[in-house]
């Protein structure tokens, strides 16, 4: 499936290494406002089998940092600098016709509107047909056909091969979520990217998703990148969380690390608009800097109760690791300053307990 | 099963318009006053003969005489049996006369349609796929130029041009060139080349916007990410919604060109085709020729609209038939 990426001798064998490495990305839009820097410098890895989440408010760049990946990101008008390893090659060197055989075939995606996702024009059948034949080329229509009724069916679609040649307009929007899944992983992929998967379903079908990509990913084995805004899918899914915000990365963490402690100021506030916990009933005050001009020191000073002088000075905080893989980029955790201002009331002491339910894989 | 009943319901919808047009066009004429009758009169007065009687025998001679009914059902005979009269002009059936007609007409519009359909759909995807480009600027430009410049008057400029001062092309038609020959090709290129520039304009237009707003389609993301290469991405996803709306704009086009432009053409060129012998009836008062041609046109254009109808709802699987 790789013999046509070149292998980078350096770390190719590396069985350390994690299923995606991402140092430093940088994405940036030329605008006729200026440059607009959509994703700053955000580091993050995955691990084969593991589901990361990137959580943080809308406009924060979660989807603009997945899609710059595998360059969904159209260039020009956007830019893309840093370093992308997958699965021990690195992507921001490759081709776009290199990175065009990664793509749909070991890292795939699904995006959030499946009512949109899909070409209204064409069968479900021949779109998921079209995902398998343009990464292989031998196989036959009928062995193509088969690979396909048999995913619809994995994903949960009944008469999986009648349906095989019903329009994407004769689907519910659940349904066409699956098909949209069946679509992304007809190929199996090692990272599957899944960008606001379940924002544009009601919420039962919601938790069917999230229950169905969790089952997929132990058959399939892959890696789950997960973007949402919603802390409650996160809760569902995650192994780890990333919290970015305005382009940068605020905190990260285990689940348990960011649920139970959380450390940055926003990732607090951001779960205080969980329903049932905190009492941020409307939303954090203030609004998203303007992404051409973005403020001095860390990007949430403005909208930070506990911001100082120091916060808005210089550049982002340099993340400072609390215990294990926990770590946050706030001023009140680098030295001279006292952490407890910032630091969470812990949920034993104050007898609140978190709302949110853990699965447990 | 739905698709059936629904090209049976349009078909039969397409037979009543022209049925209701066939209607209006004989109580027109039933109602206008008949040359031949005048003629008859005009002569008997001549040769000093009795006009009321010559116009009385005239009328029977046709069966103007015969009660409105059985000659509106003697002419709907006429029309559904492809009887339509003899040309006084020309001397031959009218449906002898539409079909030279229709040969030399033939000639030029069928490498034009043809034309269009391929260049004008693929030069406006292209325009979309580099909007804001010289490329993109230079394709608009054309467009609107061939859209804006009378087909006719395109004609003459070029035949000036092309025809007089540079001799690169026949300034009149030849009728005795084989059909299949290179010297046809090269005495219908610049009719055929002003006919496509007239019609492609809108043809480029409307497949750059609608192709436009497909190209940002998130399916295209969707194709993106499943390694779709941008080509293969252009042609499926891009081309196939785009033909949706084009498909109207296609035919609607074509009519409008192929009934009213193509005449001026024709008679611009000197290519004996239908618009040809339409003009030349019009002037030397040839009824049933005149008669016969517009009943050609109108069923030409109601043809085009049913096609277009079941051009549509096959391209487009959303469109159910089932309720129509």
């Amino acid at each position: 499936m790789t013999e046509s990426i070149p292998t980078d001798s350096a770390q190719a064998e590396d069985s350390t290494e994690p299923l995606l490495t991402v140092e430093g990305l940088r994405t940036k839009f030329a605008t006729d406002a200026g440059s607009l820097v959509a994703v700053d410098g955000v580091d993050f890895t995955v691990e084969k089998g593991e589901t990361v989440c990137i959580v943080g408010e809308s406009g924060s760049g979660k989807t603009v940092a997945t899609e710059s990946i595998t360059g969904l990101i159209d260039q020009p008008p956007g830019m893309i600098e840093g370093k992308i390893r997958f699965n021990g090659h690195s992507l921001t060197s490759m081709t776009e016709s290199e990175l065009r055989s990664v793509r749909g075939n070991e890292i795939t995606h699904i995006f959030q509107n499946p009512q949109e996702a899909m070409n209204h024009c064409y069968t479900v059948g021949w779109q998921i047909v079209e995902a398998i034949k343009i990464h292989d080329e031998d196989v036959t229509d009928a062995e193509a056909k088969a690979r396909a009724v048999d995913m619809l069916d994995r994903v949960g679609i009944d008469n999986a091969s009648s349906r095989f040649t019903d329009y994407p307009h004769e689907f519910s929007g659940g349904q066409k979520q699956r098909i949209m899944i069946a679509m992304a992983l007809v190929t199996d992929p090692d990272l599957l990217i899944a960008d606001e998967p379940t924002t544009a379903l009601d919420v039962t079908v919601q938790g069917q998703i999230l229950q169905l990509l969790n089952d997929l990913q132990d058959e399939f084995e892959m890696g789950i990148l997960l973007v949402t805004h919603d802390l409650g899918v996160v809760a569902q899914i995650a192994d780890r969380i990333v919290v970015m915000y305005a382009g940068k990365v605020m905190e990260r963490g285990s689940v348990f690390d960011i649920f139970d402690t959380p450390s940055h100021p926003y990732t607090q506030q951001l779960l205080d608009c969980l329903p049932g916990r905190g009492s941020a009933v409307g939303g954090i005050p203030g609004k998203l800097p303007d992404p051409t001009n973005h403020p001095d020191g860390c990007r949430f000073a403005p909208r930070c109760a506990h911001a100082v002088d120091a916060c808005k000075t210089g550049s982002q905080p340099e993340e400072i690791t609390i215990e294990g893989d926990h770590s946050v980029s706030c001023v009140y955790y680098t030295a001279g300053y006292d952490r407890s201002v910032v630091e969470p009331p812990s949920s034993e002491s104050t007898g609140k307990k978190t709302e949110v339910e853990y699965s447990d894989d | 099963m739905g698709l059936t009943r629904y090209v049976i319901a349009r078909a039969g919808w397409a037979a009543f318009v022209s049925f209701t047009i066939v209607t209006i066009t004989f109580l027109l004429l039933a109602f206008a006053p008949n040359p031949s009758v005048s003629e008859a009169a005009t002569q008997a007065a001549l040769q000093g003969g009795d006009p009321a009687q010559a116009v009385e025998q005239e009328r029977q001679l046709r069966g103007l005489d015969q009660p409105l009914h059985v000659r509106y059902l003697d002419f709907l005979e006429g029309v559904y049996t492809l009887d339509w009269g003899w040309s006084q002009n020309r001397q031959q059936p009218v449906t002898a006369a539409l079909w030279e007609g229709i040969y030399y007409t033939a000639q030029y519009s069928i490498p034009w349609t043809v034309l269009t359909l391929l260049i004008g759909p693929i030069v406006g995807v292209y325009s979309a796929a580099n909007m804001y480009s010289w490329r993109d600027h230079l394709a608009t430009g054309f467009a609107f130029f061939g859209w804006a410049i009378p087909n006719f008057f395109f004609g003459i400029v070029l035949l000036v041009i092309f025809g007089v001062y540079l001799q690169w092309f026949p300034i009149q038609y030849s009728t005795s060139v084989p059909v299949f020959s290179l010297a046809n090709v090269h005495q219908l290129f610049l009719p055929v080349f002003v006919l496509v520039t007239g019609s492609i304009g809108s043809v480029m237009r409307v497949s750059r916007n609608e192709s436009a707003e497909f190209q940002n389609a998130e399916f295209m993301k969707t194709a993106k990410a499943k390694g779709v290469s941008v080509y293969r991405a252009y042609a499926y996803h891009v081309m196939r919604p785009t033909m949706v709306p084009l498909s109207t704009t296609i035919v609607s086009q074509l009519l409008v060109i192929f009934l009213g432009s193509s005449l001026l053409v024709e008679i611009v060129f000197g290519i004996p085709g239908l618009g040809r012998i339409t003009f030349d009836a019009l002037i030397n008062q040839d009824t049933n020729l005149v008669l016969g041609s517009t009943l050609l046109f109108t069923f030409i254009a109601v043809v085009g609209n049913l096609i277009e109808d079941l051009v549509f709802t096959v391209l487009d699987p959303r469109i159910s038939y089932d309720d129509r």
